[in-house]
C-alpha cells in the first residue's frame, strides 16, 4: 500500500505546534488562514487559526454535535459550518484538540485578526470570540471579486496592514521591526514555493500525492507559514515525492483518469471519497483548495505591498473571469480529464458552480464537469449514494470519450 | 447468445434478457426489498435456464449482484437503452422512486451531460405516493383524473411534507379529485423545468413514474411545448440498456 513516509514527521510537527500554543508564555493571535500571519509573527505572536479547528471538527465529525449548539444562539446551520462548528465547540467546551494534541480548548487569544479576502463570515465569526474573550478584533477588508488587482487596491490593502501595527505593538509589547517582518515573509515565500513544487509533482503520472493526502500535508503551510519548521518540512516531503516520481511510484499504480477537485474538501468523507475514486483507478491530482496557499507574490523587499498583493490575488477573492483563467491553466498543466465542483451548501464564497462555471469550463476545455452537493463540515448536506452515482457516471463519461 | 440486464432500483428490481439481435426474450419486475432473497433465486434460475453469456447490473443496488460481469450506473444504462430504440441525440428524463435524472444522450449512447437530484426527492415517485395518499387519491387512477381537469392550479412547495400540508388546504377548499391530481403533476413538471436542458432535442420519458403516470407526458408537452415520447415498457428501459451494454461489451471483447 502506498504511503507517504513524511506523514510521521508531519504528525510530530503538528503536535509540537499545538504544544507550543499550550505551553508557551508568548501572546497569542488568532488569524484567518489566508490572513496576515507573517506580520503577526514578526511581533512574536504565536498564531492560531480557527479554520484549522473548523477542519478538525469536520474531519472528526464532531461538527455534527456542535453545529446545532451554535444554531440555538442565532447562528443557523445554513451559514458557514466552520463558524457554526467552532462556536458550537466553544459553547460545548469540548474540542478534538484534546484527543489529538492534548489541548483542552483553543488557546485564549490576546488579539484576533481577520481578512475578509475569503468571505465576510470570518468577521462575524471572529467578532463572536472577541466578545467571548473580551479581546480586541482587527480586520483587513480588501476589495473583493477582482478581475485584476490594481495599484490602488494594493495601496488600500497595504495601508490596512500598516494600520494593524499600533495594536500589534500594544498587545505584544514589541516595537514593529521591519526586518523581522521581512524575515517571516521570506520564510513564508520559500515554504509556499516548496508547497507549490510538492503539488506540482502530481503533474506526473502516476501522481505521488493525491488531493486527499494534500489536504493533510497542507497543515504546516496553513498554521506554520513564516517559520523555519514549515520550510524544513516541505523540503523533506518534496524530496520524498520527487524520488517517487523518478521511480514511478504513485498513489495509484494505474491512472485511468485524472480529476481536479474544485471547492472545499468534505472533511468528514475524505476517506470515503478517496477510496471511491481509487476503486475506479481515478486519480484526484489537483485542487483549487490546496493551491490556495501558494503566494508567489511575497517579496521581502516590499513586505507590505507584496503581502497586500499576495493576499488580495488569491483565487477566492477573484472574479468569475479570473477564476476561469486559473482553472483552465491548472486543467492544462495537470492534464485533467474531469472536474468535480463541490457545491458546499454553507460556503457560498468557495463554491464556484453557481454562476455557470462548470458549463463554461467544459465548453472551453473539453473536460467533463460535475457538481456534487455537500459541505465542508455538515454531513447532513451530503448524500453518499447519490454522490456516488454522479461520480461514477462522470468516470463513465470520461472512459467512453 | 443471451445477455442479462439487471436494474436493482430503490423500489423495484427489473430483469431482462435479450439475444444477439437485441430481441427481448424475458423480463420480470418485482419489489426490491433488501431483506428478501427472491432476487438471487430468480437470477440463479435464469442464468441456468438461459445460459447467460454476459450480464450487467445497474440501479441503486447495482453492486449487490455479485455475479454481474459489468456494473454500470443507471444513467449510462438509460442512455444505452433509449439509444437502441432511438439512435440520435436526445434528452432522457428518468423519474424513479426516489430520484429524477435528466440526461443529454448522444447518438452513440454517450452521456453528454446529466443532472440528478441529490438533496431533495420532490418530483419523484415517492413524492407522488406521499401527496396522493394525503389527497386520498388512488395513484393508479391519477392520470385518468388529471386528464379530465382544466385547472392550472399548482402546488408551490417542493418539500414533500409541506406539499402535503398544501394539498390539505386544497381539500378544505373543496378542490375536485381531477384538479388535485393535475396539480400534483404540474408540480412535478415545475420541478423538471428547473433542470437545465436542451429543449431543441426530442424528449424521452422513462422510469416507473412514466409507466404508472402517463399523463405526465401531456403535462410536459403542454408546459414546455415539446414532443415527449414514452417508450414501450418505460420501467424496463434501464434493464434493457444494461442488457445492451452486456451484449455490446461481450461482442467487442
Amino acid at each position: 500500500m502506498y504511503e507517504i513516509n513524511a506523514s510521521k514527521e508531519l504528525k510530530h510537527i503538528m503536535k509540537n505546534y499545538f504544544s507550543d500554543l499550550k505551553n508557551n508564555s508568548k501572546p497569542v493571535a488568532w488569524c484567518t488562514s489566508v490572513g496576515p500571519a507573517e506580520l503577526l509573527r514578526s511581533f512574536g505572536f504565536e498564531v492560531y487559526f480557527p479554520e484549522n479547528h473548523g477542519a478538525l471538527l469536520g474531519a472528526t465529525r464532531k461538527a455534527m454535535d456542535t453545529i446545532p449548539l451554535a444554531s440555538k444562539i442565532g447562528y443557523p446551520s445554513d451559514i458557514c459550518s466552520y463558524l457554526t462548528a467552532d462556536i458550537g465547540s466553544h459553547i460545548q467546551k469540548s474540542t478534538p484538540l484534546l484527543k489529538h494534541y492534548g489541548l483542552e480548548s483553543p488557546p485564549r487569544p490576546d488579539l484576533i485578526v481577520y481578512n475578509t479576502n475569503q468571505c465576510r463570515e470570518v468577521q462575524d465569526w471572529f467578532s463572536y470570540f472577541g466578545n467571548q474573550f473580551n479581546c480586541p478584533v482587527s480586520g483587513i477588508v480588501p476589495p473583493r471579486h477582482l478581475d485584476v488587482v490594481k495599484q490602488a487596491d494594493i495601496d488600500n490593502v497595504s495601508s490596512q496592514f500598516k494600520a494593524l501595527i499600533p495594536e500589534c505593538e500594544r498587545i505584544s509589547k514589541n516595537k514593529f521591526d521591519i526586518d523581522k517582518f521581512r524575515h517571516s515573509l521570506r520564510l513564508s515565500k520559500e515554504a509556499t514555493f516548496l508547497w507549490k513544487k510538492v503539488l506540482e509533482t502530481s503533474k506526473n503520472s502516476p501522481a505521488p500525492i493525491s488531493f486527499f493526502d494534500a489536504t493533510i500535508h497542507m497543515g504546516p503551510i496553513v498554521v506554520l507559514r513564516g517559520t523555519e519548521t514549515a520550510l524544513d518540512y516541505y523540503k523533506i516531503l518534496l524530496s520524498e515525492l520527487e524520488k517517487n516520481v523518478v521511480s514511478k511510484t504513485g498513489f495509484l499504480k494505474k491512472e485511468s483518469s485524472r480529476i481536479y477537485w474544485e471547492g472545499m474538501p468534505i472533511w468528514g468523507r475524505l476517506r470515503f471519497l478517496s477510496e471511491l475514486f481509487a476503486q475506479h483507478n481515478s486519480a484526484v491530482v489537483a485542487s483549487t483548495y490546496c493551491n490556495s496557499w501558494i503566494f508567489d507574490d511575497f517579496d521581502e523587499r516590499n513586505p507590505f505591498e507584496s503581502s497586500a498583493l499576495a493576499y488580495t490575488t488569491i483565487f477566492i477573492n477573484r472574479s468569475e473571469k479570473a477564476k476561469l483563467i486559473t482553472l483552465k491553466n491548472l486543467i492544462k498543466d495537470f492534464r485533467i480529464d474531469g472536474v468535480i465542483f463541490h457545491e458546499a451548501k454553507t460556503c457560498f464564497n468557495n463554491s464556484n458552480s453557481r454562476f455557470g462555471m462548470p458549463g463554461k469550463l467544459k465548453d472551453e476545455t473539453g473536460v467533463e464537469t460535475l457538481i456534487i452537493e455537500g459541505d465542508l463540515c455538515d454531513l447532513r448536506f451530503f448524500s453518499e449514494e447519490q454522490s456516488t452515482i454522479k461520480i461514477e457516471t462522470l468516470l463513465e463519461q470520461i472512459s467512453s470519450s | 447468445m443471451h445477455f442479462l440486464g439487471v436494474d436493482i432500483g430503490s423500489l423495484y428490481t427489473k430483469l431482462l434478457i435479450i439475444d444477439y439481435d437485441f430481441k427481448v426474450l424475458y423480463s420480470d419486475i418485482f419489489k426490491t426489498l433488501a431483506r428478501n432473497n427472491k432476487r438471487d433465486d430468480i437470477l440463479s434460475k435464469l442464468i441456468k435456464e438461459y445460459i447467460i453469456d454476459y450480464s450487467c447490473s445497474t440501479g441503486y443496488g447495482r453492486k449487490l449482484m455479485k455475479s454481474a460481469d459489468i456494473v454500470k450506473t443507471e444513467l449510462y444504462c438509460a442512455s444505452a437503452g433509449v439509444t437502441q430504440l432511438a439512435p440520435f441525440e436526445k434528452t432522457i428524463i428518468d423519474i424513479g422512486g426516489e430520484d429524477i435524472k435528466l440526461l443529454k444522450s448522444a447518438a452513440n449512447a454517450k452521456v453528454i451531460d446529466f443532472y440528478m437530484n441529490s438533496k431533495c426527492a420532490a418530483g419523484t415517485g415517492a413524492f407522488i405516493t406521499e401527496v396522493a395518499e394525503r389527497a386520498e387519491l388512488d395513484v393508479a387512477d391519477m392520470s385518468r383524473l388529471a386528464a379530465n381537469s382544466k385547472s392550472i392550479k399548482e402546488l408551490n412547495s417542493f418539500c414533500t411534507v409541506f406539499a402535503k400540508t398544501e394539498i390539505m388546504k386544497w381539500i378544505f377548499d373543496d378542490t375536485s379529485d381531477e384538479d388535485l391530481a393535475k396539480g400534483i403533476y404540474i408540480s412535478i413538471a415545475n420541478r423538471i423545468q428547473k433542470i437545465p436542458a436542451d429543449n431543441s432535442l426530442p424528449v424521452f420519458l422513462i422510469g416507473g413514474v412514466a409507466h404508472y403516470h402517463p399523463y405526465l407526458k401531456d403535462i410536459l408537452e403542454e408546459k414546455f411545448n415539446i414532443k415527449v415520447t414514452i417508450p414501450e415498457n418505460p420501467q424496463l428501459i434501464n434493464a434493457f440498456g444494461a442488457a445492451c451494454i452486456a451484449r455490446n461489451s461481450f461482442v467487442n471483447k
